[in-house]
């Protein structure tokens, strides 16, 4: 297949121009697949994931992150590279993309590859090269390290099936939580086209594992699982919307991950929102935590959100936010409750829940062991009892608990802004105990994000 | 009762002789004290006895581990031996006494209450750590002629525990890692196993410059990484948090601007 591009360009020019176009995806981690080499070609995966630089926004870099090309028939609103835009375009060619990624790679540079792609002349067409280049990787250059790519919304099945046995991981975006938002704002793309791929995929999966299981030497399809991203803040939607759409990804397309991105304003639209405090990271964060929630510590969705309470709270993680509107259930005694009750402890995290576990099968634990075995005690001394005894005088009382908690700085991975600091001190509760936390809960939460 | 000290070698072969000669003299393990090197200070009513590595001796006590304890609590140790720390010497002994007295094998690293224990798992997570930040901040250049070198400063002797990952992940790769630290190379032949160069040998080995194509794939990940970031998202404290400074002299990407 040959197809029209400029070759003005330089490699370097080009991996800045569909490198800078490519940032904007978050996905950028390799975990979940184990794959040892040690003989042939070049690579391996860790199950773990290993990231190996991290850029000046404090984001992992693991993966070669870049467009295969920036041109694109469509004309999404949010997007840098729509057609509408004026921009430079560039395409890289698969042995450029090839050439890349070994050296990158040979250097320990990077994990493995990201491919993700404008829609050049129609999503088959687009498919087809990122099938060529990942193709060309594995069984030309003998490439075993990650891969990840974007499957292309309406390219033909076949060609995404291809692929599928190539790479390690595939992705396709939904954007937008709501059919009605995606409508608006990428008038080209369907919910529809976006998931029928993603069920494609999930049935390829489903359909290797049994594979796997009669024949060990079948080719591995996706195996580390597909992923998906949702952009937060250029549409209206609430956090509850977000999660509920997140949890049915999960559940009716089990889904390895869904990624949130912070709306960035690229573009100026009548249709999307003005962000003068910059792009929505508190906001984001959140999601990131009550994500992990779901995943790991087996809340749903509708136990940390609902109807009435669409947002998350701004002052408290969604798991304190939990803990403290469920009094009832603590204080959770640490050498008798289960695992799952465990998990749900403020300052309990998966690893120290797994490590108590153990540890209380031939001692009794006292808070002076939960220290060393890694629990946050100043965050979890409100909730459990050692031996029947609280570690201090406290009360089981929500505002009591709000407040201290509260005070113990919450450590978020980024500065709260100055401005909105200062509309954070309308509501100083060091200087006013009086206030109450759930006058502090219903204040909307674009106060904060401007 | 008169304490004994044992003075190893600062080596896997050096601790774990002196663990079979423990089991071997039938010593009393509550009153030994594993030291690492010569200390300046030494003790009164103490006996001190220097135990000079022996392979073999080491071999026994390294499969006595992996068959009581698996091979992830033998990972565990061999990380806690690449500690700085100088009571790793101790803290290793103590929990080897622990999972064979008590039978409790690989579950040993979960005594909460056994304060040696306590600082064996300390160790363990600590040079764990070292060794997956390495796996991913280490950074190979190539030479002329095709080899590729990385230079590391790393605080606990980690080089060869990176060394079987590289060596899998590049098998068909010429590579050099090299502890800029402790001095030590540790080489990779194309298809081969590993071998460790200290000493004399270190003095006299000698390295080509770079190759040509390096400073062009170099320029192209330093520009690769300045433009990933995206500006209105721009944190350096969190990138600082996550990449310490101390890995950060030895990256290309992390050099000037």
């Amino acid at each position: 297949m040959e197809y029209k591009i400029c070759e003005d360009k330089t490699i370097e020019e080009k991996l800045t121009i569909l490198t800078d176009a490519a940032k904007y995806d978050v996905a950028c981690t390799s975990s979940g697949v184990e794959r040892s080499n040690g003989k042939a070609g070049m690579g391996n995966a860790v199950k773990a994931g290993i990231c190996h630089s991290f850029s000046s926004d404090g984001r992992c870099i693991s993966l070669l992150k870049i467009l295969f090309t920036n041109e694109c028939i469509y004309d999404c609103k949010y997007c840098l590279n729509r057609r509408s835009n004026d921009i430079v375009r560039a395409s890289f060619t698969p042995d450029e993309v090839c050439t890349l990624t070994m050296e990158f790679y040979r250097r320990n540079y990077i994990e493995g590859l990201f491919l993700s792609s404008g829609i050049l002349y129609n999503p088959t067409f687009t498919m087809e090269l990122i099938y060529q280049t990942v193709y060309k990787l594995r069984t030309v250059h003998h490439f075993y390290g990650y891969i990840h790519v974007k499957a292309i919304p309406g390219a033909a099945p076949e060609v995404i099936q291809k692929t599928g046995f190539l790479v390690d991981r595939m992705s396709i975006n939904l954007e937008l939580p709501t059919a009605e938002g995606l409508n608006r704002l990428a008038p080209n793309k369907s919910r529809k086209t976006i998931l029928a791929p993603m069920r494609q995929i999930q049935n390829g999966i489903a359909q290797n594992k049994n594979e796997l299981v009669l024949y060990r030497n079948a080719p591995q399809f996706v195996s580390g699982g597909q992923s998906s991203q949702l952009i937060v803040g250029a549409t209206a939607e609430n956090d509850f919307q977000i999660m509920s759409v997140a949890e049915g990804l999960y559940q009716k397309f089990d889904l390895k991950r869904v990624f949130y991105s912070a709306y960035v304003q690229v573009n100026q639209d009548k249709d999307l929102p003005a962000l003068p405090g910059g792009p929505p990271l508190l906001r984001e964060h959140r999601l990131y935590q009550a994500d992990f929630l779901m995943r790991y510590y087996g809340f749903r969705a509708g136990e940390l959100l609902s109807e009435e309470r669409p947002n998350f709270n701004v002052f408290l993680d969604p798991k304190a936010d939990w803990a403290v509107r469920h009094l009832e259930q603590f204080p959770v005694e640490i050498n008798r409750a289960d695992y799952k009750m465990l998990l749900r402890v403020p300052g309990i995290g998966v690893k120290s829940a797994r490590r108590i576990i153990q540890a209380r099968k031939r001692t009794r634990l006292g808070f002076e062991e939960l220290k060393k075995i890694g629990v946050v005690l100043k965050r979890a001394l409100y909730f459990i009892t050692c031996e029947g005894k609280m570690m201090y005088r406290t009360k089981l009382e929500e505002d009591y608990i709000v407040r201290n908690l509260t005070y113990v700085k919450e450590k978020l991975p980024f500065e709260v802004g100055s401005v909105r600091y200062e509309q954070l001190n309308l509501f100083d509760m060091a200087s006013d105990p009086s206030i109450h936390y759930k006058q502090i809960s219903q204040i909307d939460t674009k106060v904060l994000y401007g | 009762m008169e304490e004994k000290i044992l003075i190893c070698e600062d080596s896997l072969e050096g601790i774990f002789t002196a663990v079979y000669q423990v089991y071997a003299w039938k010593l009393d393990k509550d009153h030994v004290v594993f030291q690492i090197g010569e200390e300046g200070n030494l003790r009164l009513f103490a006996e001190y006895i220097t135990v000079a590595p022996e392979v073999e001796k080491a071999e026994k006590v390294i499969s006595t581990i992996i068959r009581k304890m698996g091979e992830e609590v033998y990972w565990d140790i061999c990380c806690m031996l690449a500690s700085r720390d100088p009571e790793k010497g101790q803290a290793v002994f103590r929990t080897i006494v622990t999972a064979l007295k008590t039978g409790q094998g690989r579950e040993v690293l979960s005594n909460v209450k056994e304060p040696y224990i306590q600082k064996a798992f300390e160790l363990a997570r600590n040079v764990n750590c070292e060794v997956h930040h390495l796996y991913g901040f280490l950074r190979f250049a190539e030479l002329e002629n095709g080899m590729l070198y990385a230079k590391i400063g790393p605080k606990n002797n980690v080089v060869t525990l990176l060394a079987p990952h590289f060596a899998d992940r590049f098998p068909l790769e010429n590579f050099v890692i090299h502890d800029v630290v402790r001095r030590i190379f540790v080489l990779h032949p194309a298809k081969k196993g590993c071998i460790v160069v200290t000493g004399r040998e270190y003095d006299a080995f000698q390295l080509p410059g770079e190759s040509e194509e390096e400073m062009y794939f170099q320029a192209l990940f330093v520009e690769f990484c300045h433009t990933i970031a995206i500006k209105e998202r721009e944190n350096l404290t969190l990138q600082r948090n996550m990449l310490p400074l101390r890995f950060q002299e030895f990256m290309v990407e992390m050099g000037k601007k």
